[in-house]
């Protein structure tokens, strides 16, 4: 009996520690997989779509790279991903453990498209002080550039909406400034909404169009807010173009308030609490006035001797 | 000396019944001290409800987490014992349970003055008491808090109603039998007897009206209860969120009120001397009485603590893990165990059912029904779902305040002032009832 808890408590241990050591020897990745590299080249745009996606699958975790402002989460917080010591990963590395996760780290391997993955991965190479010139390669060039401009043009007809970025350059000369990402964005009741679409880059004239949703509600007037504005701030500081468009479907409002309901004022509680709480104050009370209503005959009942 | 109390017994004669009740009434000296100490009492604790009046609920520990405080637990307490006058004069007095019959006027009173102060403590916890119509004029009929106002008002009511109606030929004796009484006096007991001489006629008359009032008093005391635990079971909030509030409340309140009547009755025998009537029978049967509510009340506390305790869910486990063995423990061990398991233990004991310790043991589970509220009400208050971000330290402690200990005081000298008013004005022990059931002819006179 003595030795069979032996064993137990010896398995046990064996297996605690077993966990323990595959926790602290970290993530194996296989040969093969960190191998593999980015066929994705570090545009400026493939870089900012990269950080869009960043900003909605890693960053309530990991939080800004570079920032150290992660999760504290026990007993292993994340990773900050824009740190040097995480970088030194290969890109095959990085996609290998974006796949598979680990603890609390989810896998995304079914989640993520394995091209949005390596838009990630672009924009967090974006922050590798060795690869830096790299990067730089294939990003398109503007000119150097002041008094940059947003314009928007909005056609109420087929529900378009043109935005054009342009800068004046040191020649005194209005130019289109290219490949860079615009967000557009539309005001609902909690946030913005992104109805930016697929490719939301500017042309070489600086444009970019896109076509507004045909099904978004608007107010009692089809009018929504809009949120036009250049995504990333790094390149010409905060650019943004706020408008009122009458381009969403005109809508009523509903007012969880004017329904008759337990949440609701006085006016609209539900009938059948009313007619409980009514239908009971009156039933009793009326009995107690019965009730004090025969009181009176009592003195009455004394002079009927029989 | 053996056979003595034994003969006395048989000795007795409406004269006797008279003269045994209402003597007490008019030549009580103790009685009047008593009263002048509680009027004392009200008035120095006036003065700190006149404080609280002037500069505002900051005077009391009342912050924004527990704005439920002391005030709303000693509501509960005070609504839980006056339902003693239901279940005593009501449900067993329709069972037509012949011992009660000494002790249901000594209930009765309790029921009212416990119910009106109750009412009362809603008011002294408002900060503008100005305004306490308007939860009449603007109250939602989705809010349990109309619902409580609408049926305390009739339960209090109904408790008068079923006080007097039952006095009438007793009012009627006095009227002819205390001749001392001050005219102020005997104009209202000539006005309450209403011409009462005990006719056939009058007689059928009137107990058919009680009988009534009985009836309709059953659902309202049910209902008393049940709306005043909707007050916390109808929010989310962990330790409120049950859906056994309304019975676990109602059980309870037998509990309470049960005590508090055994406490009057051993004081109205000793100081009234009415061992003639009050007798060691009928604490033996509170007593047997006070096990059976003392074990109803167990079993809802086995479920209201044993099922969430056992599954110990998010949020919930914070507010148990307090009560079981954090800062309340003591608190709420004390009443489980004082007030509830060991008192049952002692009274299955019948010589624990004797006037002196069974009213001792009662003082116990009155006291354990008291903090029993505080911890119902308190501890859910500190724990809200969504903390307050840099809340101040005195946001997440309580401790009740001396002015609004001070007018809890109040309050309970008010219930005691009001008790001892009815007795001295009204005889404690119905006369005719008294004298009907142990065969005695009853004559009042025109």
């Amino acid at each position: 009996m003595k030795n069979t808890m032996k064993n137990i408590a010896a398995l046990f241990l064996i297996f605690v520690f077993s966990g323990s050591m595959a926790n602290a020897q970290g993530w194996t990745v296989p040969a093969s997989a960190k191998k593999k590299q980015n066929p994705y080249e570090a545009t400026s745009k493939n870089i900012s779509s990269g950080k869009k996606i960043y900003n909605i699958q890693c960053k309530s975790c990991h939080g800004d790279p570079t920032m150290a402002n992660m999760l504290p989460l026990a007993p292993v917080a994340p990773t900050d991903l824009g740190a040097q010591n995480f970088l030194v990963q290969s890109d095959g590395e990085i996609f290998y453990k974006v796949n598979k996760g680990q603890g609390a780290m989810p896998a995304f391997e079914k989640t993520i498209s394995d091209e949005d993955k390596w838009m990630v991965i672009a924009f967090l190479r974006s922050f590798d002080k060795n690869k830096k010139v790299k990067q730089q390669v294939a990003e398109v060039k503007n000119p150097e550039v002041t008094d940059v401009k947003l314009e928007l043009n909005v056609n109420e007809e087929d529900k378009t909406m043109l935005a054009k970025l342009s800068g004046l350059t040191d020649k005194g000369k209005r130019v289109g400034l290219q490949g860079i990402e615009m967000s557009f964005l539309v005001k609902r009741s909690f946030g913005y909404l992104d109805v930016s679409g697929e490719d939301p880059y500017t042309n070489e004239t600086g444009d970019v169009q896109i076509q507004f949703p045909v099904d978004l509600p608007g107010d009692r007037e089809g009018q929504v807010n809009m949120l036009v504005k250049v995504t990333d701030d790094a390149f010409y500081g905060k650019l943004e173009e706020a408008r009122v468009v009458t381009l969403g479907v005109p809508t009523d409002p509903v007012n969880p308030l004017d329904e008759r309901a337990m949440w609701g004022t006085r006016a609209n509680a539900p009938i059948w609490i009313i007619v409980t709480f009514v239908g009971g104050v009156l039933a009793i009370w009326s009995v107690i006035f019965m009730v004090l209503f025969q009181m009176i005959k009592l003195p009455k009942l004394a002079k009927s001797k029989d | 000396m053996n056979d003595l109390p034994k003969q006395k017994e048989t000795t007795l004669s409406f004269e006797k019944i008279k003269k045994d009740i209402l003597h007490p009434m008019q030549n009580h000296k103790g009685l009047e001290l008593w009263i002048v100490f509680l009027i004392t009492v009200i008035s120095v604790c006036g003065w700190a409800y006149y404080i609280q009046l002037k500069d505002g609920l900051g005077v009391t520990g009342m912050r924004d987490y527990v704005s439920w405080g002391l005030y709303i637990a000693n509501f509960v307490f005070f609504v839980a014992v006056s339902l003693v006058g239901m279940l005593i004069s009501s449900i067993l007095g329709l069972l037509r349970i012949d011992w009660i019959t000494p002790i249901s006027r000594i209930a009765e009173i309790i029921a009212v003055a416990f119910v009106a102060v109750a009412g009362l403590v809603i008011v002294l916890d408002m900060g503008r008491p100005d305004r306490v119509l308007n939860v009449m004029i603007h109250g939602r009929f989705q809010s349990p808090i109309l619902w409580d106002v609408t049926v305390i008002t009739t339960y209090l009511t109904v408790s008068a109603l079923l006080l007097i109606l039952p006095m009438i030929p007793d009012l009627a004796i006095c009227k002819k039998e205390l001749t001392k009484a001050s005219p102020i006096m005997k104009k209202l007991y000539n006005i309450l007897s209403l011409g009462y001489i005990n006719t056939p006629a009058q007689h059928k008359h009137l107990h058919r009206m009680i009988r009534t009032l009985m009836v309709l008093i059953v659902p309202i005391g049910l209902a008393i209860h049940t709306v005043t635990s909707w007050l916390f079971a109808a929010t989310l909030r962990n330790g409120w969120d049950t859906t056994i509030f309304g019975p676990y409340f109602v059980a309870g309140a037998f509990v309470a009120g049960s005590a508090a009547l055994i406490i009057a009755m051993y004081f109205f025998r000793v100081n009234y001397k009415l061992q003639d009537y009050i007798t060691e029978l009928q604490f033996d049967k509170m007593g047997k009485l006070l096990v059976a509510v003392c074990l109803v009340y167990l079993y809802f506390n086995l479920n209201e603590f044993l099922v969430p305790g056992y599954k110990m869910k998010t949020g919930d486990d914070i507010h148990l893990k307090e009560l079981f063995y954090g800062n309340w423990a003591i608190m709420f061990w004390a009443s489980q165990l004082l007030g509830n398991i060991i008192p049952i233990i002692l009274l299955v004991n019948n010589k624990f059912r004797k006037p002196l310790p069974i009213m001792i043991i009662s003082l116990f589970v009155l006291a354990g029904a008291w903090f029993k509220r505080y911890v119902i009400v308190i501890p859910t208050m500190l724990h809200p779902h969504l903390p307050i971000q840099n809340v101040p330290e005195n946001f997440v402690h309580y401790y009740p305040s001396a002015i609004e200990i001070s007018v809890t005081v109040l309050s309970f000298a008010l219930v005691l002032l009001i008790i001892t008013v009815l007795s001295k004005i009204f005889p404690v022990v119905p006369i005719v009832e008294t004298a009907e059931s142990k065969g005695i002819e009853v004559k009042i006179d025109a």
